[in-house]
């Protein structure tokens, strides 16, 4: 009772947790609840039919098991190369780290379909590896299971890398030295030591791979061939079939996994964390032999290797004139991007540039609320605004053209949709970012300004905004990238008025037409990049090192 | 934080001053791809002065939004598309009548009864192969809808969902009216053995074919030959010899749409000469008599074609469509 009073007492900040409380309500809360919704009743009584429906046949169950297959086989895979990226670069000291830790940023950068594209063009059955070197001996099988693993082990191995970093880094170098010093051999130390202190990473990031793979939509959608998953059947059901409550069932059940790994993420496996920093960590010195070094540098370049044939096949293909009939050279691809591809570009700028700044003071905002001020529910908003994060794009999605299509919230068809999807997908990033610059900061500095008679509001502005600028930024930076690569959600709330550029590529992929997808995708991503380079020109740092640990869907 | 605000204060101007143009804007949905909308919209907006804001879906797409949406219409009419599909829309009550003035008569299967629809080209049904994988196999292209079962085109054919592409649905109906329903599904279950995946879009599989990704697309002729051996890949027309389905291409306008009297003014621009001539790009037929057929595309009289019942089909696509998810298992 006392909190609330003292909150009353203080007006700015009263009514900024009442707005921030009634939005997450109404645009995080409210459009998974309808989902749920419409999945359990069914002419206004509670009903089971859906489920008991979907479940009995075996062609919808299978889907099923074919998401949690992929999401396991892909959080091993994704997890082990991630792994190895960060020994190398951590624990190791391969030659070449910068380039390394580049390289592993591209996948977040690209849109989610571009390495489905990629991988049809070199390994398609008319691709370009399997007519030059297999010359059809082999097939290699890409549409379905076997493809998918490897386009989303790429595509999501750089969140497990980042994860993987944070956590090596963090683990005192000295046990292992002192174990080493005790008579262990190399791999005594890094069995008995180092890989042991890894473990709650490793889980952490199986667990977050796991989730990722679930959600993905863009991939699955062109490379799935006859291996159906989810995400997409949940899409199919909607757009294809009108049929609203099975597609909400299954997102229902695609969120269960989801949710379950969620959980355990946040609340068992970030709670066993053997980190044993306490300040600077000392740099990594003889850990492993020169062959090892060599040894994990190759595999490593390995990878690199597989990441630039698929980007450069990608770069490669936007110049052809027409893929599997006439390879002459061509800039008319790009020409087309400017004439037809405009508006998109156009439009996806406007909503991103409008989005990106709001989600960026909110997630501040919210970050400040958390780890400053105490009030009734902060838990809850804590675990709320992390929660459209973990929820695959195409529940989200769903949820939102269920929630908005009907007065007095009605919102489908306009740019407002589209925003609004972005910032309350995106905002957990800036959060995260938020808390964790504030927590480094001491309270007494805002405790002073307080006491010199600031408000709230003005202490934020002029006081916690300026320290946290760093993060503000990468929130920003991090936010901006997901917005204009975004599609799992988006596809289901754009309209003749908003169109976004993602949701013409995925289009064009589908209808084949491989090289035009190329050259838009290139066009996007150099957007991207440049928005990134005149966001760095303009603060002068952007911690891409926090971007990826969340990328994804 | 000055310079964010700032930055936050431009792109809020901006985004408000870019749509903020005067005129007519009619809201649509197409299912035509965008590549071909891109060929008749702008010159209907230079013709008239009236905007499009179009989105382009796979015809069972449009039909599942329009359903969605029927409380709240987002868009006046629904452009392109097998008119078996906008039976189903007139049959879900979505859509509303009008008949066009014309100074020459629309073939009694081209339009609704009561003008829920109006059709604005034909389009026949038939197989894509691609002459490389044909040469590599060593087998001729498949003439026979029985041909399409052979051991030789194991896991070469491709098709859309015939839930989500009215391509594919007419497909379905054409073999249900023609072998008979269960004769249908029975053939079709054998058919499912030898498709390498299904698609959403009904013309996806065409380029595919060209690509070589797949030995065999089924989809219609104009689709074949737009996005198949007139863009220059090694691609054959064949049609099935026991009799194929066809569509005549169906505009509706949509119940409850923001702006019926620009919606009427498009149909008639559709089924005017100029707008029909321009649908020699597409090698689609025009129904208007005044209007050029392209060469080499495929007329009513030049292929063997099923007494196709466009309305039955429009009539029976829940039905048939929930079998074959629950036979073929797709």
């Amino acid at each position: 009772m006392a909190e609330l009073r003292k909150i009353l007492r203080d007006p700015v900040l009263a009514a900024t947790i009442a707005v921030i409380a009634v939005s997450l309500f109404l645009f995080v809360v409210h459009p998974l609840y309808k989902v749920f919704q419409m999945s359990v009743v069914e002419d206004g009584r509670l009903s089971l039919h859906v489920y008991r429906d979907l479940l009995g046949k075996p062609f919808e169950r299978r889907p099923i098991y074919n998401s949690l297959i992929l999401g396991a086989l892909v959080a091993v895979a994704g997890t082990a190369v991630g792994y190895l990226f960060a020994f190398a670069i951590a624990r190791a000291d391969v030659p070449w780290k910068g380039f390394f830790r580049i390289v592993a940023t591209f996948p977040i950068i690209s849109p989610p379909f571009v390495l489905s594209l990629a991988a049809i063009l070199l390994l398609g059955r008319r691709g370009f590896i399997t007519r030059t070197v297999f010359q059809g001996w082999w097939d290699p099988h890409i549409y379905g299971l076997r493809g998918l693993v490897l386009v989303e082990t790429i595509a999501f191995f750089p969140t497990a890398f980042l994860i993987m970093l944070g956590i090596l880094q963090a683990v005192d170098p000295a046990l292992e030295e002192s174990s080493l010093n005790l008579g262990a051999n190399r791999w005594q130390v890094f069995r008995t030591v180092t890989l042991p202190l890894s473990v709650p990473g490793l889980a952490s990031s199986l667990l977050v791979v796991f989730v990722e793979s679930l959600a993905d939509f863009g991939n699955p959608i062109i490379l799935s061939g006859n291996f159906h998953v989810l995400s997409v059947q949940a899409y199919l059901h909607i757009t294809g079939m009108a049929d609203f409550s099975g597609g909400a069932a299954l997102a229902v059940i695609l969120l269960l996994p989801t949710l379950v790994a969620f959980l355990l993420q946040k609340y068992w496996v970030s709670r066993k964390s053997y980190v044993t920093v306490t300040g600077k960590p000392s740099p990594a010195r003889l850990s492993v032999v020169p062959f090892t070094r060599r040894l994990l540098c190759g595999l490593c370049l390995v990878v690199a290797g597989v990441i630039f044939l698929l980007y450069g096949t990608v770069v490669f293909g936007s110049f052809i004139t027409l893929w599997g009939a006439n390879y002459t050279l061509t800039l008319k691809h790009y020409v087309s991007v400017f004439q037809i591809g405009g508006g998109y570009l156009r439009d996806t700028l406007i909503l991103a540039g409008v989005a990106t700044p709001i989600t960026g003071i909110l997630g501040m905002i919210i970050a400040f609320l958390v780890v400053r001020k105490e009030f009734v529910g902060k838990g809850l908003m804590d675990l709320i605004s992390m929660l459209t994060f973990a929820v695959p794009g195409t529940v989200v999605g769903i949820g939102y053209i269920l929630a908005f299509n009907e007065r007095p919230l009605l919102l489908t068809g306009t740019a407002a949709i589209i925003v609004l999807l972005f910032i309350f997908r995106n905002v957990p990033v800036g959060i995260r970012a938020g808390v964790a610059a504030l927590q480094q900061i001491d309270k007494a500095i805002e405790e002073a300004a307080t006491n010199l008679g600031a408000g709230t509001g003005r202490t934020f502005v002029t006081i916690t905004l300026p320290l946290i600028t760093p993060a503000f930024f990468s929130g920003l930076a991090y936010s901006f990238v997901r917005c204009m690569t975004a599609i799992s959600a988006v596809i289901f709330v754009v309209s003749g008025k908003w169109n976004l550029i993602t949701v013409a590529i995925l289009g064009l992929v589908e209808n084949a037409d491989l090289s035009q997808a190329a050259a838009f995708s290139l066009v996007l991503v150099a957007f991207v990049l440049l928005a990134l380079g005149l966001m760095q020109l303009g603060v002068g740092r952007v911690a891409t090192s926090q971007m990826g640990v969340e990328a994804g869907g | 934080m000055k310079r964010s605000l700032g930055l936050l204060a431009m792109v809020v101007a901006v985004a408000w001053a870019m749509p903020a143009q005067g005129g007519q804007v009619l809201h649509m949905y197409t299912a035509l791809d965008t590549a071909e909308s891109q060929l008749y919209i702008p010159e209907f907006e230079k013709d008239t002065g009236i905007k499009v804001e179009w989105v382009r879906l796979s015809s069972g797409e449009v039909l599942a939004r329009l359903r969605a949406e029927a409380k709240n219409p987002q868009v006046s009419i629904w452009y392109g598309g097998p008119s078996q599909d906008h039976v189903t829309g007139k049959k879900a009550g979505v859509t509303v009548p009008y008949k066009p003035p014309l100074d020459w008569t629309l073939p009694a299967n081209a339009h609704d009864s009561e003008w829920c629809w109006v059709g604005y080209y034909f389009g026949a049904i038939g197989f894509a192969s691609n002459t490389e994988f044909l040469k590599r196999a060593g087998v001729p292209a498949p003439s026979s809808w029985q041909d399409l079962l052979k051991p030789a085109y194991k896991g070469q054919i491709s098709i859309a969902f015939p839930y989500t592409s009215g391509t594919s649905y007419t497909v379905l109906a054409t073999l249900v009216q023609m072998m008979g329903e269960d004769k249908a599904f029975e053939y079709w279950r054998k058919l499912n053995q030898s498709i390498h995946h299904y698609d959403k879009s009904g013309s996806a599989p065409v380029t595919q074919a060209g690509l070589g990704e797949v030995g065999i697309a089924v989809s219609f002729s104009h689709d074949i030959l737009t996005k198949g051996s007139d863009k220059g890949y090694p691609i054959t027309m064949t049609f099935p010899s026991e009799g194929t389905g066809y569509e005549i291409g169906g505009i509706s306008l949509v119940k409850g749409g923001q702006e019926p009297d620009l919606a009427k003014k498009f149909v008639d621009w559709a089924l005017s000469v100029r707008s029909q001539n321009l649908m020699k790009q597409w090698f689609r037929i025009p129904l208007n008599p005044k209007a050029e057929v392209a060469k080499g595309a495929v007329r009513a009289d030049q292929v063997k074609l099923i007494n196709f019942d466009a309305v039955k089909a429009g009539d029976e696509r829940d039905r048939l469509i929930k079998r074959w998810r629950s036979e073929i298992g797709q």
